[in-house]
């Protein structure tokens, strides 16, 4: 019946490479696809905590900071417990790095708070004296871009069905009236810094970019 | 014996010469190699494997000089190329076999009903790590358990409450100034506090107020010494009279003991400096016993 592929070497290269191939997509494609789904009461990121996305990939915090905790007892006894896929199930894209020159981040939403990021922002030397981390002044003053920020949720949302409500529409009357939900959430961090220009760069209706990062890396547990 | 014979002894003499040669180089005797029984088991194996290849490598160079073959060759070939026809080797043959039974009770048994969960395997290492850890520090003395507090201060505590415990310029509580400042005492008696999960329960605010509180802030962060103010009575109820809480029903106000320690790093606690967030489930309770016990050396 296959004599004929027997003659043709090379038709008979492309039959072994999709039956391989099969037993592959066979073996590897539902667990996959099982273990990418949301984990149970994983919410997708606010817009606060998208912006505070942008500025930890825009200021490169990957290059030194992975967040991904591997399952060893001397990672999870420092990080907490090992990450599972269906946790990045929102990560567009997901930020797991390959370098520690810094901790993993991963779950420091657990075990360090709002105002230790402040000071640590500030000056990293002023809270772990020999860390070689430099210091993020600039993100005091920067402003963050919310309104990106809201623009990616909504494509998220069209484009890939993410759980955003009907208040996440295209159109520039949803977001005006979508704007002061983020300043609340932002409100609420600044409430627990102590830095008085961006508690008044908050009260004016403006995001520093440490807010949105706080409220990003408060997100991460 | 014959030509072939005669070089392949010559080459095993060859070889072992030059393994003589490399242990004389690097300055091994043989008495050495007596004393040592690993290191002559190295040398006698070194010996074996050079007779061996030598011996096995000439039989088959001898065999293919003069062998030739025999037997009833199958009916097909392919383009000239035919196969004899031979019983399959008894050993391979059963393996095969092995194989085939051992692959069906894999795909019914084995793999369904033992199916191997990575994270299941981390955590059984865990569990079994740490009892064992507690089973080894039932009873550890005071010295152990001051170096294991350091330790795990250092790692999980030192990025807020800095390497000597100082709280870093007011970060977060100062661990060397003694159990409270005069401004925590009198932020919780004016706010309360219902964080720590004590068997007392709340705390309510607003117990006393104004000269009273002030007399019993600079009593309490003195670390209690001197007169007692007699408006600790109303302290007292609940956290009795020496301040220790009456055995874990309320919070130590007097020092750092174990229950204190757990139930902080159980719940976390929002105070006047800041927020502390909850450590469960992070420290074991030899753990947190040994974090106590470093604490309380540090004022």
């Amino acid at each position: 019946m296959f004599h004929w592929l027997e003659k043709n070497p090379f038709f008979f290269a492309v039959g072994v490479f999709v039956v391989i191939a099969f037993a592959g997509l066979v073996e590897i494609l539902p667990n996959f696809s099982e273990a990418s789904r949301p984990v149970i009461g994983l919410k997708p990121y606010t817009v606060l905590e998208l912006a505070g996305k942008e500025v930890y990939k825009k200021d490169n915090c990957i290059a030194c900071h992975s967040q991904l905790i591997r399952p060893f007892k001397s990672e999870t006894d420092r990080y907490g417990q090992v990450s599972l896929s269906g946790e990045y199930a929102y990560d567009r894209p997901f930020l797991w790095g390959s370098k520690r020159t810094g901790p993993d981040l991963h779950r420091v939403g657990n075990y360090r708070t709002t105002d230790w990021h402040e000071n640590h922002m500030w000056n990293p030397q002023s809270v772990v004296p020999k860390s070689i981390m430099p210091a993020y002044k600039h993100m005091f003053t920067n402003i963050a871009d919310i309104e990106t920020a809201y623009a990616e949720a909504v494509t998220v949302k069209n484009a890939f069905n993410t759980p955003y409500g009907d208040e996440f529409q295209g159109t520039r009357a949803a977001w005006d009236a979508y704007r002061p939900k983020v300043i609340e959430e932002a409100k609420a961090i600044a409430a627990d810094m102590k830095n008085q220009d961006v508690k008044d760069t908050v009260a004016k209706g403006e995001i520093p970019e440490i807010v949105a990062l706080i409220a990003y890396l408060n997100r991460l547990k | 014996m014959n030509a072939l014979m005669i070089k392949g002894i010559a080459f095993a003499v060859v070889l072992m010469l030059a393994t003589i040669y490399v242990l004389a180089s690097m300055n091994i005797t043989l008495q050495m190699l007596i004393d040592d029984p690993i290191k002559g088991l190295t040398v006698i194996g070194a010996g074996v494997i050079i007779i061996l290849s030598v011996v096995v490598s000439f039989k088959y160079i001898n065999q293919m000089k003069t062998d030739t073959a025999t037997g009833e060759l199958a009916d097909e070939n392919w383009d000239g190329i035919g196969e004899y026809k031979n019983e399959l080797p008894v050993g391979w043959a059963f393996s095969f076999l092995g194989t085939m039974i051992w692959a069906m009770w894999y795909w019914t048994v084995g793999y369904p009903v033992n199916s191997f969960s990575q994270i299941g395997q981390l955590n059984e290492e865990v569990l079994a790590y740490n009892s064992k850890f507690e089973e080894m520090h039932k009873n550890a003395d005071a010295a152990t358990l001051k170096e294991m507090g350091e330790s795990i201060f250092l790692v999980q505590c030192a990025p807020c409450h800095g390497e000597t415990g100082d709280g870093l310029s007011g970060k977060a509580q100062d661990f060397t100034a003694g159990r409270f400042s005069k401004e925590q005492v009198l932020d919780v008696i004016k706010n309360g506090s219902n964080q720590l999960g004590y068997q007392m329960g709340a705390m309510p605010g607003g117990m006393a107020s104004g000269t009273d509180a002030e007399a019993i802030a600079t009593w309490v962060a003195g670390g209690m010494k001197g007169e007692k103010p007699a408006t600790f009575a109303v302290c007292e109820s609940c956290h009795g009279p020496d301040g220790k809480g009456m055995n874990g029903m309320a919070a130590n106000i007097a020092e750092y003991d174990n229950t204190l320690v757990h139930n902080v790093l159980e719940h976390g606690k929002k105070g006047s400096i800041g927020r502390m967030p909850s450590f469960k489930g992070r420290l074991t309770p030899v753990q947190e016993k040994a974090l106590a016990s470093y604490l309380s050396t540090m004022k």
